[in-house]
């Protein structure tokens, strides 16, 4: 099982650095650029945070975005939410189906590990590389806030982190067990989910009916604004991510071990 | 001499599709059987089924004593297989292919790696998406000998491969037959049959029938393809 692990990860380490470093990169820009803007920003801040809904959805009624530390939580809250989010439906709607689409399964499966011990190694390899692009980008937003001579809110900033990496878990678990369903690419699916439930939280910030089916979703408990501002997470969110999280994982074992391969 | 493969009244379909029927059959220890058929007919299908990638809904299959089902992976620690494809990961070099596999089971294979690339011409240094289909197929020859299994399970292996590559093939077959290694060779070549295998059957539309004698002529050999597409 190490090699399948250590040759997953081999494979995906480019891929890894990639977006670790565009999406830790982008932060780190949006970081830098608060100190060009920041003589404008208060007057910024008192019109965004005037703006109902759309002040709430982006959490700019309650920071303001003329610390750092708000522009923080809006600004780069956004960028890292989508791309981490992206970054994971990539990596797990395809790390199962590609060995039929690339006709490599016939090779792996013929030697002597089981299914199970496979999707072990890759389920593996999506936790080690969610945990290294969540450290990459960590460490890349807190060189900006050194480089601002800022203090890092260090408890907000850790708990900001710690949750996106759920929310990445939980996105990478439903694309795990799209994945297993068959040996096609289904990385449009994945990026699309990404999408849809981001949009779904933006919505459910505007609309008002919606607020109450928030948790539901994978961004409602990750939203930079909420825990910046020192809002209580909503423990039936967490308990519900977990949940679709080991779902997601379980059903891939099983429906991968009782079908049929492709050739 | 004990059975490498026996199958039992082996049933495969595909939703509503035919795969195999019934297939019975023993292939024993220490021979070359032929396996024929025109395309569609179910070698694969048996070969798939064989080595655990597709899930039979009838029958039973034993491979070197054990149930392919229950004991899948003890089975697959003395098996060699080349698919007809022979495809790997296209970023790999051919050595990193190589060893990947003798890693996955456990074991330091680089001398006999050694001495079939050095055989088969197998230029190590290449990447996968470099190569022709018949150097993939070298490598897969390769993946599929350096742990000197006890049983071979070779799907049309020559196609692609040159006259010269096909010829130090099976004179590696016969020298690790000749060891005590069993091998089922699945092929559309019936030259191939006539020349190195003991036994051979010919499925045809999902049934399987086993030949008296793997010497036969052209003429009965193409009633089986003909009759297939009346």
């Amino acid at each position: 099982m190490i090699s399948v692990f250590l040759k997953e990860m081999k494979l995906n380490t480019k891929n890894l650095l990639i977006w670790s470093l565009t999406v830790g990169g982008l932060g780190l820009a949006c970081i830098l650029l608060y100190q060009s803007m920041q003589g404008d920003m208060k007057e910024m801040a008192d019109a965004f945070s005037n703006m109902g809904a759309f002040s709430d959805a982006f959490g700019m009624s309650t920071l303001s975005i003329a610390t750092l530390k708000g522009y923080f939580a809006t600004e780069v809250g956004t960028v890292h939410g989508l791309g981490s989010g992206m970054f994971a439906a990539i990596i797990a709607i395809g790390i199962i189906s590609k060995e039929e689409e690339g006709h490599t399964g016939e090779f792996l499966f013929s030697l002597p590990v089981s299914r199970t011990k496979v999707l072990a190694a890759k389920g593996l390899c999506i936790s080690v590389m969610l945990l290294v692009f969540t450290l990459i980008c960590g460490i890349l937003y807190a060189i900006g806030f050194v480089m601002l001579s800022e203090e890092i809110p260090t408890g907000e900033f850790v708990t900001f982190m710690l949750r996106q990496l759920l929310m990445n878990a939980e996105i990478a678990g439903i694309c795990f067990a799209i994945s297993s369903l068959s040996g096609k690419n289904r990385m449009g699916t994945g990026l699309g989910l990404a999408m849809i439930f981001y949009v779904y939280d933006l919505i459910g910030r505007v609309v008002p009916d919606m607020k109450d089916y928030l948790y539901l979703g994978p961004y409602s408990y990750a939203n930079a604004s909420e825990i910046f501002s020192g809002e209580k997470v909503s423990v039936s969110a967490v308990i519900i991510a977990l949940i679709i999280t080991v779902s997601g994982v379980i059903f891939a074992f099983v429906r991968y071990n009782k079908r049929d391969l492709a050739s | 001499m004990a059975n490498a493969i026996e199958i039992r009244n082996l049933t495969k379909s595909y939703g509503k599709n035919r795969g195999v029927i019934d297939v019975t059959l023993d292939i024993k220890e220490g021979e070359i059987f032929g396996f024929l058929g025109p395309n569609g007919a179910g070698k694969s299908t048996t070969i798939r089924s064989i080595l655990g990638f597709l899930k039979f809904s009838e029958g039973s299959i034993r491979v070197l004593g054990y149930d392919s089902v229950k004991d899948h992976e003890r089975i697959l620690e003395n098996v060699g297989y080349m698919p007809s494809e022979a495809w790997f990961y296209g970023a790999m070099k051919v050595a990193d292919v190589i060893k990947y596999a003798a890693d996955v089971r456990g074991l330091d294979c680089s001398e006999e790696a050694g001495k079939l690339c050095e055989r088969l011409k197998v230029d190590t240094g290449k990447r996968i998406k470099e190569l022709s289909l018949g150097n993939r197929k070298k490598v897969s020859i390769v993946c599929a000998m350096q742990h000197k299994p006890s049983l071979f399970i070779f799907d049309e292996p020559t196609g692609g491969l040159d006259p010269l590559m096909q010829k130090n093939f099976f004179e590696l077959i016969e020298e690790y037959v000749s060891e005590g290694a069993t091998c089922l060779l699945s092929t559309h070549v019936l030259s191939e049959v006539n020349k190195y295998c003991k036994n051979a059957a010919i499925m045809r539309e999902g049934r399987l029938t086993v030949l008296d004698s793997p010497k036969i002529d052209d003429d009965t050999f193409l009633k089986f393809y003909e009759e297939e597409t009346l």
